[in-house]
């Protein structure tokens, strides 16, 4: 991830469209494995906020107590600022607490003959000075997504506490609907094989990213030291985040996670530098030797720094 | 191609406002009509309904009040005259409720029967003097919901959502304690129709009888039956059998005609042979059986013969002292021989008839009848059968009154038939309760009958109609049984699927194993009349067509008879048969000649050995029908499985062929039953995954009804995200399906990913999972009875709510102030689910919430009885979440099941270029042995279907060779740029590297299954043994174990894993130390020592020591005497040890000892 060293050969990203909830990009000159990572922590790792606790208080509509609280939860709330808020279990707080959740509130009572449908825009948000924690609402009536229809003498009162959370733990957090991911449009590093029954031209079509490549000259040798360099990402948000905080965002858990690994590596190095300069240590325990291994000592006290 | 749209805006707007003048979905209501037909039939119709009809056949009752011999004193005729059944309402008691109407859905939550009053109008005469009548109220008769007793009779949608039931109830069964119950239809044989039949077991009825017989079931207007049989014996001698109360008669078939009719030996002749007198087989065997019985019994005028019968039936028939043995026998006649006709001409006409049959067969010149093709079959409908039951108890009812009329006279009494008094004091003696009688017949399916009803089974005649979902509970009234009898029967032969069904009975959907091809199911376009057709213009229309009169000189294969409904109205010759059966079905479409639509004209043509031939209509109640084009004329026709073997009907218009078919299928689909419908593109599948898939719908995870508020079953599933599937049969929509959606459509892939998906294991998207796929809920209720210790009589005790004394306050966290649960709230197990005083401890107490399994309380009913007593009972509603676990049951819908085995990370799932990922993952090897071609066009469907925005029609037979499903759908992905043929190149989710194959992906219905790991898993370490064996216990509800049989023991010892072995069978079983005595090697006789001061207690054998008292001289040091828990004394028996044995040795011992024989064992170290 050398990112910052050589422009010309390093990762470049051409954005093809871009939309509110959309955009369309091209990640140049990385590695598959660098691509594919971003794709899934732009999926399941980057933080948003959903609801995540529902405090029922009256529920006489004709759906179960859960069957709400679910779908309370896959209502995309906004999430831009999400920094500001940590997550619940790291929180000081008992429970929960300004510093760690988002307080809604939903109170609905049916007193007309018709039905009445409770959509996301009747969620009421405590005041928390940003518009983090708003339910998206995106349609042209600015209702938002239906939470469920209340008929005469139906009532639903029920405060939600939205927390931080990250996709892998519950689907509801994810920001993205999906992501779109391809490289090699031409199958020019032979990694798939395409079926047909008559001919491949009539039975597959052609992608659009094959404009952006060069056609396959037939005649030409099999390259096998060619590697994917050209990945065509498509994200669409479910407006919680918009599609370049999520890119954004994405790079930076990457980055953290990778922090993490290289400081867990490197923990002999820096505990002895600790104990060297009277700091905290962990190995003393073994009995005070330094184990025999030592990672940074040639090169990667530069390489990870 | 014709489309399918999703009608999802129709839907809703239906949903909010029920339709007020008629259902949407007529074909629903067309689908049960033979159950209320056949109930309706009951007290509607000609001469006041079949009910009217029975009683007016039961006759009266001949009393006399006489206890001398010699004379009979006073004569009591006492009859039924009518009869009548209420509508369900509130005890006459109750006079505080303002609606007297009793509504089903009332008796669904309160786990009562509806029903409704039986009221008989008892007529009763003197001395033949003036006659005297009484209503008497006979119980209360459960009534089947929308039937003419119904309150829900003909309502619209919308009223029946005002009155709290489904927008499109279409009734059809009963309600019984709260259970929706119905009576199965039944396969029987056709009636009035004589049919030949070889079977062995005829032959060992006696003496010279051999195995050819001619049977026939004649029914009376009431629907009630009786089964004639001519037998063959083999000195050419022809008998009549029939059965009466269970017990079998057998009558020479001379005596039957000659009581029948004042005849000649010459006529019977004539009336056999007809113009066939030079067949030698016939004149002698004819000839014979005129000689022999002339011979044997002199009986020649008609007046001679009916006074033998009736001498010798006399007291099985009940025959009253008043009665002549004359009049007698002419019961006899009347009841017995061939009843469905009422002149004794045209019975004595049938029986020649069926007597030249069994010539023929006898001979060889017809062959047998099968009966076991629906052609020879017509269905018992469930109406019928009650009507025949109702019947039965009245007349049991006035035999009741007779019997109990001369144990008065018996005892003594003063019998006086003249006072109104004694009358009604001997109504009140007996049993009147017929309505009892038949709410046991429903509950618990089981026929308590003197006469058997002609039928062959006793038990089994009603199911519960289960709502699991919408697919069974509708299949239950298309259901048809061959009847249980044949359950047992070794050969196969009754569960073969036979062309001759083709159309009636659906080839598809019946169930596999060991009720397969006995519980079968209607096509669903094939009806069953409940009504008799009006017959009336036929035998002027036949005289039109030039049919002799019955009278005229015929007889035999050779020319060709003419019946209706088993009565004999003329003859014709063969070639001008063809001609009449012809015109009158043109006649019959066309509408004109007064011939109705569902006549059923068979005609037989003569043939070399085969069916014996004629000209037989019918048009009677329970036959089976079923519309097809006739095409001469391009209109609808009705026609029966009798006429249907000889007819020829064009499957498809392209298939059509001058001059051989007359008929044309409206559709194909019509030979499937309802399920088999739905199965799309059921016709790109192996024929057994469609039987599969058949099976499944029924228990899948579905929506049982949008009332459930309203209802009370024990158990009810409830998918939570149901969908309406892209890809669905048009007639999906025609039966209302999608109010009750079954499933949800996920996006499919056929990969091997995982190694999860192995052996039709299925990968779940831990994200779709998340979002809802599949989420589904379960229903418990709890009926909670306060009073149920308390006996009749008895003041209540138990008080619901909390009382004054002191107790726990944690009951507070579970239970409102009123002492009921509070609704939502969560309850484990021990929690209290309900808080009363008990006045005779003075004490608050509390039941609790019995299972495992957390759930939470939905709803809460106090229910009341019908008196006006204090609230004992009351019913809760437990809501159980059930969202989809490693181990669940899923499956699609062509058979091909499969238990969830992972939820695997969205993130590691392969994703297409699109960023598309499946919610479902399955294994390529589901396919190429089960050739479920079927759920591959339905995934491409599906996948053009959402990618287009658009519903698609699966019906089957809608494609052909030159016009392929796979070209269709292909050319619609091919126009939203996916590839032709449903492949995606696809990326693997955890390294982002394009797979090496592409992958078929595409969108299938899939359906969640009932069953579930929550209710199966079976976990166990230590828990209750048995008592005696010490052994664990079986059974899942008891925490016992799972056995280690035989098999699983050879395969342990065939690992060599002895130490396992051990464990399983010994260790973990029935371990026990026990004592053993090594002196005399017995584990029986040993026992503990009493400790005495000084000394521990010891283990001694009880038979190695001495009685202290038989040491009378000698010196017993105080230390070896030891003392048993009776305080006798005794010496020795030291020498014991303790080993470890399987307890259940111990007791095997135990009863060798009883047996005398001892077990000794040699233990080592000695």
């Amino acid at each position: 991830m050398d990112i910052d060293k050589d422009t010309e050969s390093g990762p470049a990203i051409t954005i093809r469209s871009s939309e509110r909830d959309h955009v369309n990009f091209v990640l140049k000159n990385v590695d598959l494995a660098v691509a594919n990572s971003v794709r899934r922590t732009m999926m399941a790792e980057v933080p948003t906020l959903a609801i995540d606790l529902v405090e029922i208080d009256v529920n006489t509509s004709v759906l179960a107590d859960e069957f709400i609280a679910h779908r309370l939860g896959l209502i995309p709330l906004v999430s831009d600022s999400i920094d500001e808020l940590s997550y619940s279990r790291d929180c000081t707080c008992d429970q929960y607490c300004n510093k760690c959740s988002v307080k809604l509130e939903l109170a609905a009572k049916c007193d007309t003959d018709s039905t009445m449908n409770i959509y996301a825009s009747d969620l009421a948000k405590f005041q928390n000075g940003s518009t983090l924690g708003d339910p998206v609402i995106r349609d042209a009536q600015g209702k938002g997504s239906l939470i469920c229809k209340l008929r005469k003498h139906q009532e639903l009162r029920i405060t939600c506490i939205a927390k931080k959370g990250i996709a892998k733990e519950h689907a509801k957090w994810s920001p993205c609907s999906a992501v779109g991911f391809e490289y090699d449009p031409w199958n020019k590093l032979k990694h798939t094989d395409y079926w047909y029954e008559e001919s491949v031209e009539d039975e597959w079509p052609k992608s659009e990213n094959c404009e952006w490549e060069e056609a396959p000259d037939p005649e030409a040798p099999f390259d096998y030291n060619a590697r994917a360099n050209n990945f065509y990402v498509d994200i669409e948000t479910i407006g919680s985040l918009s599609p370049n905080d999520v890119f954004v965002k994405s790079l930076e858990t990457l980055q953290l996670k990778l922090a993490g690994i290289s400081v867990e590596l490197n923990k002999d190095t820096v505990e002895s530098s600790n104990a060297e300069s009277g700091g905290l240590t962990t190995y003393g325990r073994n009995g005070g030797e330094t184990p025999e291994i030592n990672y940074g000592g040639s090169y990667g006290g530069s390489s990870w720094s | 191609m014709s489309t399918a749209k999703f009608r999802t805006l129709e839907r809703e707007q239906r949903f909010q406002n029920p339709p007020k003048d008629k259902s949407a979905y007529p074909m629903l209501y067309e689908a049960i009509e033979p159950h209320i037909g056949s109930f309706n039939a009951l007290t509607e119709g000609a001469h006041g309904g079949l009910l009217n009809l029975a009683v007016k056949d039961i006759g009266a009752k001949t009393i006399f009040d006489s206890t001398s011999t010699d004379r009979l004193g006073n004569k009591l005729m006492i009859k039924v005259d009518s009869v009548e059944i209420g509508k369900p309402s509130i005890p006459t008691n109750d006079k505080l409720s303002l609606n007297s109407n009793t509504l089903p859905y009332e008796c669904r939550e309160r786990m009562i029967s509806y029903r409704s009053k039986l009221r008989l109008k008892v007529t009763w005469s003197v001395n033949d003097g003036e006659e005297m009548s009484e209503i008497r109220d006979c119980g209360l008769l459960p009534v089947m919901l929308r039937s003419s007793r119904c309150h829900l009779q003909n309502l619209s949608p919308d009223e029946l959502v005002k009155h709290k039931e489904e927008s499109d109830e279409f009734g059809g069964y009963f309600i019984v304690n709260g259970i929706e119950k119905l009576i199965r239809m039944l396969i029987v044989q056709r009636r009035n129709h004589p049919m030949a039949l070889i079977r062995p077991s005829f032959a060992s009825r006696g003496n010279s009888y051999t195995k050819y017989g001619i049977q026939i079931r004649c029914v009376r207007p009431d629907q009630t039956s009786q089964t004639n049989v001519l037998h063959y014996l083999s000195d050419g001698n022809v008998t009549f059998r029939f059965s009466w109360k269970k017990n079998e008669y057998l009558v020479p078939v001379q005596m039957i005609l000659k009581a029948l009719m004042e005849t000649s030996d010459r006529e019977i002749f004539d009336g056999i042979i007809g113009t066939d007198l030079s067949n030698s087989f016939l004149t002698d065997r004819l000839e014979l059986l005129l000689r022999t019985y002339n011979k044997s019994y002199n009986l020649y005028s008609n007046q001679e013969t009916l006074a033998y019968l009736g001498d010798k039936f006399r007291v099985v028939f009940d025959g009253t002292p008043d009665m002549s043995d004359i009049e007698v026998g002419k019961l006899v006649l009347k009841r017995i021989v061939l009843v469905h006709l009422d002149s004794n001409q045209d019975k004595f006409r049938m029986l020649l008839f069926m007597i030249r049959k069994l010539y023929s067969l006898v001979a060889g010149d017809c062959c047998p009848d099968n009966p076991d093709a629906t052609q020879h079959q017509e269905v018992l409908l469930g109406g019928f059968l009650y009507g025949m039951i109702v019947k039965e108890k009245i007349e049991e009812y006035l035999n009741n009154f007779k019997l109990q009329v001369s144990s008065d006279l018996n005892r003594g009494l003063k019998v006086n038939f003249h006072e109104r008094k004694y009358i009604s004091r001997v109504f009140q003696r007996i049993n009147e309760n017929i309505g009892q009688k038949l709410q046991y017949f429903l509950s618990t399916g089981n026929l308590v009958s003197q006469s058997g009803l002609d039928l062959q089974q006793v038990s089994g005649y009603t199911v519960v109609a289960e709502k699991i979902n919408f697919h069974r509970f509708i299949s239950h009234f298309r259901m048809v049984h061959r009847g249980s009898f044949f359950a047992e029967l070794k050969t196969t032969t009754v569960r073969k699927l036979l062309p001759e069904s083709w159309g009636f009975l659906c080839p598809v959907h019946t169930p596999d194993g060991s009720p397969c091809g006995l519980l079968n199911h209607l096509a669903h376009k094939c009806k069953i009349t409940t009504k008799q057709s009006d017959v009336s213009g036929v035998p002027g229309a036949l005289s039109q067509l030039g049919i002799s009169s019955v009278n005229s000189f015929a007889a035999g294969p050779g020319v060709c008879c003419v019946q209706l409904d088993g009565k004999i109205l003329g003859w014709t010759s063969h070639e001008k048969a063809k001609i009449v059966a012809d015109t009158l079905r043109y006649w019959k479409i066309e509408g004109s000649h007064n011939i109705p639509l569902d006549l059923e004209v068979g005609y037989v043509p003569p043939s070399n050995k085969g069916q014996y031939p004629g000209l037989y209509l019918f048009g009677g109640h329970a036959r089976m029908v079923r519309p097809v084009k006739y095409l001469p004329l391009g209109k609808t026709d009705i026609v029966g499985p009798f006429e249907q073997v000889y007819m020829n009907i064009a499957v498809t218009p392209e298939e059509i062929t001058n001059n051989i078919h007359s008929h044309v299928e409206f559709s194909p689909t019509n030979i499937l039953s309802i399920l088999a419908n739905l199965t799309p593109f059921s016709d790109f599948n192996q024929s057994p995954r469609n039987m599969y898939q058949c099976q499944m719908g029924k228990q899948t995870m579905g929506t049982p009804g949008v009332g459930l508020v309203h209802r009370s079953d024990n158990k009810l599933y409830r998918l939570q995200s149901g969908q309406t599937p892209i890809v669905k049969a048009n007639l999906y929509d025609d039966y209302g399906m999608d109010n009750f959606p079954n499933g949800t459509n996920a996006v499919v892939a056929v990969i091997s990913y995982t190694g999860y998906d192995m052996d039709d294991a299925m990968i779940i998207n831990k994200s779709a999972d998340e979002r809802g796929f599949g989420y589904g809920t379960v229903y418990k209720v709890e009926k909670v009875d306060l009073g149920m210790s308390r006996r009749r009589g008895d003041p209540i005790t138990q008080h619901i709510g909390f009382g004054d004394d002191d107790w726990p306050e944690i009951w507070q966290n579970k239970l409102d102030a009123d002492g009921l649960p509070q609704i939502g709230v969560k309850v484990e197990e021990g929690d209290p689910i309900i808080a009363y005083f008990d006045d005779t401890l003075g004490k608050t107490k509390v039941k609790t919430y019995h299972s495992s399994e957390p759930a939470y309380i939905e709803e809460v009913k106090l229910l009341a009885d019908d008196t006006n007593s204090e609230c004992q009972q009351l019913s809760i509603k437990y809501r159980i979440t059930r969202q989809p676990l490693i181990g669940d049951k899923f499956s699609s819908r062509h058979g091909q099941k499969g238990v969830c085995s992972r939820k695997w990370p969205q993130t590691d799932m392969p994703f297409s270029e699109t960023g598309i990922q499946p919610d479902v993952i399955i294994n390529p090897h589901a396919f190429p042995s089960r050739m479920t071609i079927g759920m591959f066009v339905e995934s491409l469907a599906g996948k053009a279907g959402a990618l287009h925005g658009m519903a698609h029609d699966a019906t089957p037979w809608k494609f052909s060779e030159s016009d392929t499903p796979a070209d269709y759908f292909g050319d619609q992905l091919l126009a939203a740029g996916y590839n032709y043929h449903g492949n995606e190149p696809m990326y693997s989710g955890v390294t982002g590297e394009e797979l090496r194959a592409d992958i078929y992906i595409g969108v299938v219905y899939y359906q969640r299954l009932r069953h579930m790991v929550n209710d199966k898993f079976q976990v166990r370490s230590t828990g209750p043994v048995n008592s005696l064996t010490m052994q664990p216990v079986k059974g899942r509800k008891r925490s016992g174990g799972i056995r280690v049989g035989e098999m699983e023991r050879d395969a342990l010892i065939g690992h060599g894993t002895a130490f396992l072995l051990q464990d399983r069978l010994l260790n973990c079983s029935d371990y026990t130390h026990t004592s053993l005595c090594k002196d005399c090697g017995s584990l029986l006789t040993t026992q503990a020592s009493v400790p005495r001061i000084g000394s521990m207690s010891s283990i001694r054998c009880r038979s190695c020591s001495k009685k202290l008292e038989s040491f009378s001289n000698e010196f017993i040091n105080e230390s070896d005497i030891w003392e048993d828990g009776q305080g006798k004394k005794f010496v020795g028996g030291e020498n014991t040890t303790t080993v470890a044995i399987p307890f259940v040795l111990k007791y095997l011992d135990s009863e060798l000892a009883a047996m005398g024989i001892k077990l000794k064992y040699n233990v080592q170290p000695r």
